[in-house]
């Protein structure tokens, strides 16, 4: 068996830059999910956006109502 | 130099930005502005441009002389920039220029067709913004200085979703009550087991029945977004579960009010019934208001029960999680549930409605940050013209078809010059505000009288009421802020989410889902319409 017949194409989508080839044996389904997202796992990306929200709704708090 | 060609459409967009926020704030736009109705925006619009050009004119010259590397820094922000000022671009177009003018249109065009296209097919930010990203994915095709930046829709839209939680509180649950509670939980729950049960028989796939079970049976966009990466959902099939949901709501608009009239429904019932069976919070009030544009209680009553439904928001992900988890193939343990398969992002919208049930952006019995405040104000005084078209419309008997109520309503106005309670109760805080409040509800009731033509009245006389009105609503600064955090939230994600659908992966999705959507839609309008007609009399508010 070659290297290539190893390896198997999945859709990626236009952001995803079209197709890409991956091992036989990879994840395809999360592999495919990722490549959609720039954040390596959604458990990143769901602490990040929490983490982006607390801010933002920390800094609304601090200058429309305890500094107003 | 190639480098440099790269970055091209970057430095372009920043630099356009920049010159558009010098010229709005030159105060050039204004005119425009105004005629957009966008003119309280302005300096956002200036605020956002300078931001956003300063930060893409550095990043692209960055980009520039810099190879590419792997630092977060790289990944983050460096590569994706690109595309995150382009879908901005966009997101600031649609909510400045292509919603308001929509809304224009549809005004103009309401006395040839009867209604408003803007309503009707509900083409505000999240539909033109999605509408936007598939046009350009599937003509011109997404950009390649843009597709690192598409990539971070998902995450975008995740934070729209958090944000949600701060519009919401304990004080709605309070107020409908244990019993209509338990009714709106029924509805959700029942309508998400009956499309994965159609989703089962028409064997469809997973991912989808998910996605499209939370849609139809929380509410549109918010619910889909936020169970999508639970059954992981994909983007078209995502899209396709928010179009369904839309597309039903707009022939629920239709005929709700129809069946409402002829089943001889109350305003209470009809709110109840319109809350639970219609999807879309704006197509919830425009069925409500359609059935009764006099009785405001018709849309408060469908608007609570519609705000339910999205407070069953976490329970629904649990349920969700579990079941696909199942249909997988994983055992799953109550820790596998809780802990690990639970997106954190929805603990996020869970911390963000707790802050708002404990008052931190606004007192918890304010629905939506919104409250009526009477006290004595100069800024919420008429001005004098209004003043004087107020006192010569009663000394030319002009409110003669008035309640005495109202016309009391009326007289107190042209003596205090603002919606107040009485002069002498001032030190009585609950009685000042009690009586300042129904008065405001008596001129609230002759603007609907004049809306409905039970009375004449001229249209300075009206304009004068509707502003004392407007004068004493006010709106909690935080959550307007947060709110419109949410708005750009979403308005950002929905268009990348657009860009990530192909007509390739629509025509995969097939005809199925509607079917599904339709007969779960049409379940669910039918049964609680008979419900609500048998349980709920007419008090349903505590």
């Amino acid at each position: 068996m070659t290297e290539e017949d190893k390896k198997v194409t999945i859709e990626t989508g236009e952001a995803g830059k079209g197709t890409t080839k991956l091992p036989k044996d990879a994840n395809t389904e999360e592999l495919e999910e990722r490549a959609l997202s720039v954040f390596s796992s959604d458990r990143n990306e769901d602490i990040t956006a929490l983490i982006f929200c607390l801010i933002t709704t920390f800094l609304v708090v601090l200058f429309t109502k305890w500094l107003v | 130099m190639s480098k440099v060609k790269e970055q091209m459409p970057t430095l372009i967009m920043g630099a356009g930005l920049l010159v558009y926020g010098l010229i709005a704030q030159s105060g050039a736009l204004l005119p425009i502005a105004q005629y957009l109705h966008t003119h309280k925006t302005l300096d956002l619009q200036v605020t956002m441009c300078l931001i956003v050009g300063c930060i893409a004119l550095a990043g692209a010259l960055v980009n520039s002389v810099r190879k590419p590397g792997h630092s977060n820094l790289d990944t983050f922000i460096l590569q994706p920039l690109g595309g995150i000022v382009l879908i901005l671009v966009m997101a600031m177009l649609i909510r400045w220029y292509a919603e308001p003018l929509m809304k224009i249109i549809s005004q103009s065009l309401q006395p040839i067709l009867g209604f408003k296209i803007y309503k009707v097919l509900n083409l505000n930010y999240v539909v033109l913004g999605i509408l936007a990203g598939v046009v350009l994915t599937n003509t011109w095709g997404i950009p390649k200085f843009a597709a690192p930046g598409v990539k971070c829709a998902r995450f975008v839209l995740k934070m729209g979703v958090i944000m949600l939680g701060a519009r919401y509180s304990f004080a709605e649950l309070a107020k409908l009550g244990v019993y209509s509670v338990f009714l709106v939980g029924f509805f959700v729950l029942g309508t998400v087991f009956l499309v994965l049960w159609l989703g089962n028989i028409f064997k469809q796939p997973k991912s989808m029945t998910g996605v499209l079970s939370a849609g139809m049976g929380v509410c549109g966009v918010s619910a889909t977004v936020a169970v999508a990466p639970v059954v992981k959902a994909k983007s078209s099939e995502m899209a396709y579960t928010i179009g369904t949901i839309l597309s039903f709501g707009i022939v629920c608009m239709f005929i709700f009010p129809t069946i409402g009239k002829l089943a001889g429904m109350s305003p209470v019932q009809f709110g109840a019934w319109a809350g639970t069976g219609i999807l879309n919070s704006a197509q919830v009030a425009a069925a409500a208001l359609a059935f009764n544009a006099v009785d405001i209680e018709t849309l408060k009553v469908a608007e609570i029960f519609n705000i339910t439904r999205v407070l069953f928001l976490p329970i629904i992900v649990l349920v969700l999680a579990t079941w696909f988890g199942k249909e997988s193939g994983h055992k799953l343990s109550f820790k596998t549930v809780v802990i690990d398969k639970f997106p954190v992002f929805i603990i996020g919208f869970l911390i963000l409605f707790f802050l708002s049930s404990i008052g931190m952006f606004s007192p918890p019995s304010h629905y939506k940050g919104k409250y009526i405040d009477v006290s004595y104000n100069d800024r919420t005084q008429v001005t004098h013209e209004e003043w004087e078209t107020l006192n010569n419309a009663i000394a030319a008997g002009e409110f003669s078809g008035l309640t005495p109520k109202q016309l009391e309503a009326v007289t107190d106005l042209v003596k205090q010059r603002q919606v107040a309670g009485n002069f002498e109760d001032r030190g009585n805080k609950k009685e000042f505000d009690h009586v300042g409040r129904a008065r405001m509800t008596q001129l609230e009731g002759i603007l609907a009288a004049a809306k409905a033509k039970q009375i004449q009245l001229s249209a300075d006389v009206k304009s004068a009421i509707k502003h004392a009105v407007k004068q004493v609503h006010k709106k909690s600064k935080t959550v307007v802020t947060l709110t419109d955090f949410m708005i750009w939230f979403f308005a950002f994600g929905l268009i990348g989410l657009g860009m990530q659908i192909t007509k390739k992966s629509i025509t995969q999705a097939g005809g199925w889902p509607i079917v599904m959507g339709v007969i779960a839609g049409i379940t669910k309008a039918t049964l609680s319409f008979f419900v609500v007609l048998w349980l709920i009399k007419d008090v349903v508010l505590n």
